[in-house]
């Protein structure tokens, strides 16, 4: 099994530049060209476990919009969750919730 | 090609010795652009495709998200570029996948349509090629073989896993 990555590094104590600690971090996984909407709904189920009807929503959301939010919480978990989807071609990235 | 089924636990396709022999020779590309010094494919598109910044307008966290998973994905990358060698007929013939393997053929197909389509400059509205004596349109045609590939692959996952409820 490929992919999955368990980040070692302790959270940095450091203040973020907003001070606003309770915003949560988002995984988003962004449209792209080539990956197949069947794929991008096959790997949100197998990742995040979702639900079929669930992952369906979010991929047209990623195809429609253009990007969706499939995870949210801590950075360090987002971290890990983009990694994990990197390791299934998807485009991803995490970034502090708007 | 006959397409992925499902067979019980396994997944089965078929291929030509030409399709055979493509894949083999698409996997040494990954493989060599993989494993390549990292000077002589700064900047290369399919690599920054295959790994992607972790974090789009912040160079510092893009950095540091970098440090700690790059070795990790590309560990991955290696190890399921290794189990679809291993399964490939090189002189063609039935491809037989437990679930372990059919996930690495499932990520390893997705990066070889993401390194030929980003090669490619493949768009939402680009059409299969008409032209297939010119080079461009031979390697459209294998990205749109691995796509019919790859999609029959997801297909027979993902109706197993519907089949598991």
């Amino acid at each position: 099994m490929a992919g999955p990555l368990a980040p070692t590094r302790t959270p940095e104590e450091t203040v973020e530049e907003h001070g606003d600690l309770d915003r949560p971090w988002v995984t988003i996984v962004w449209n792209d060209p080539v990956n197949l909407m069947t794929y991008v709904t096959y790997v949100l189920q197998e990742l995040f476990g979702y639900d079929e009807p669930t992952a369906t929503t979010l991929m047209l959301q990623v195809h429609e919009e253009g990007k969706a939010i499939v995870s949210s919480g801590p950075r360090e978990r987002m971290e890990h969750d983009t990694s994990r989807l990197h390791a299934y071609g998807l485009w991803a990235s995490y970034q502090r919730d708007a | 090609m006959r397409p992925f089924r499902r067979k019980g636990d396994e997944l089965l396709a078929r291929l030509d010795p030409a399709e055979a022999r493509i894949l083999a020779l698409l996997l040494d590309q990954l493989e060599q652009l993989l494993t390549a010094d990292a000077e002589d494919v700064a900047g290369d598109p399919v690599l920054d495709r295959l790994l992607p910044a972790g974090h789009r307008s912040d160079p510092e966290l893009a950095a540091d998200y970098r440090d700690l998973t790059e070795a990790s994905l590309r560990t991955g990358k290696a190890d399921d570029l290794a189990t679809v060698r291993a399964g490939l007929p090189l002189d063609g013939g039935t491809v037989r996948l437990d679930p372990e393997e059919a996930g690495a053929w499932l990520r390893t197909s997705n990066d070889l349509r993401l390194a030929l389509g980003t090669r490619l400059d493949i768009q939402e509205d680009t059409e299969p090629p008409e032209d297939l004596a010119s080079e461009e349109g031979q390697q459209l045609a294998v990205y749109y073989w691995l796509t019919g590939l790859q999609g029959s692959l997801v297909d027979a996952l993902a109706a197993g896993r519907a089949g598991r409820r």
